[in-house]
């Protein structure tokens, strides 16, 4: 089988269908971060309250998966379950939140998500050595001599490196990468 | 333009995000370790647990200089990058950047040895000078054509 990282939606929405049970684990892992930052950063639900609509979202999405008219539009779709069932927790917990102030909340919040789990996506399709360098710079805070020392490159081309694997980020987001990831390794 | 340019300015704005929050936290430490060095000026010689937490406090109030001078360094060395691949209209520019980086990188290292108060032998005093070191290099390496 493929490896389930490089399934696009569609391809992994047709796997789940066929009854492939890595392809249901990698759908709860790409989208599990998604459907919990809804819940908490768009509509400020507590963990407990979170956990359950995680739980029940991805409970929905097991059962009713074959519903789904369009593969490619799973995300959306898992959105906007998750929408209704965190504004079914509101309701039903008696939470003072006017719809008005949870509307507004949730269009910004949701842009950010959208952005985030995009750029998520998006650094999941570099190669092996440009997600390393990125997160250790962006997400681990480490100094170019940290990098240079722990991955055995020379200090003056961390800057460089990390640079160019930006540049793939971005024309990967833009839609408009001209040759294949994996064809040009970055090292 | 420099096809490089967005990651560059990407990394500079993490550096500084990185640096304003380090710049704060080691206001925050300091202000603790000089609290702590007036209760023991304050106080009679001889109290182990004072002392011990006396020394924990100094031990903190290097600990953000000593990452704000390896930040100095990441600066220097990415405005080294700019002047020498960006535009060169900017090259003064960049250069500027560096010095004041590798002055950054500097104090910094002075204050990690004077909060810690330790010899030239000290792994974190080193490794301090080490970025100070980088990035005097990399100001360098840019200064020297205008010299």
């Amino acid at each position: 089988m493929t490896t389930p990282s490089t399934l696009s939606d569609e391809e992994l929405v047709q796997r789940c269908r066929a009854g492939d049970p890595d392809a249901w684990g990698e759908l709860v892992e790409r989208y599990s971060r998604y459907v919990y930052a809804i819940c908490v950063k768009g509509f400020r639900l507590s963990e407990e309250d979170a956990e359950d609509v995680f739980q029940d979202v991805f409970a929905r999405v097991f059962t009713r998966l074959d519903t789904l008219r369009d593969a490619a539009a799973l995300r959306p779709w898992i959105a906007q379950l998750t929408r209704r069932r965190c504004l079914d927790a509101i309701s039903g917990g008696g939470k003072e939140q006017s719809t008005a102030e949870i509307a507004t909340a949730e269009a910004t919040d949701m842009e950010e998500i959208d952005e985030a789990f995009a750029v998520r996506e998006a650094v999941a399709t570099l190669s092996d050595a440009c997600r390393d360098i990125l997160d250790r710079f962006f997400a681990q805070d480490q100094s170019y001599r940290t990098i240079s020392e722990e991955l055995g490159l020379p200090s003056g081309t961390i800057a460089s490196r990390i640079a160019r694997c930006l540049r793939k980020l971005r024309d990967e987001l833009e839609g408009r990468n001209e040759a294949p990831e994996g064809s040009r390794r970055e090292r | 333009m420099w096809d490089e340019a967005p990651g560059v300015a990407a990394q500079a704005q993490a550096i500084k995000e990185r640096a304003a929050a380090l710049a704060q936290a080691d206001a925050r430490a300091w202000e603790e370790a000089l609290a702590a060095l007036r209760d023991a000026a304050d106080g009679a010689g001889g109290d182990a647990g004072r002392d011990f937490e006396l020394e924990q406090k100094l031990e903190r109030a290097a600990a953000a200089p000593l990452e704000i001078a390896a930040l100095g360094a990441d600066a220097a060395a990415l405005a080294a990058l700019a002047g020498e691949r960006g535009d060169g209209t900017y090259r003064a520019d960049a250069a500027a950047a560096a010095a004041l980086a590798a002055g950054g990188a500097r104090a910094a290292a002075h204050l990690v040895q004077v909060n810690l108060g330790v010899r030239a032998g000290d792994a974190r005093l080193a490794r301090a000078r080490a970025s100070e070191q980088a990035a005097d290099e990399a100001a360098a390496h840019l200064l020297e054509p205008a010299r």
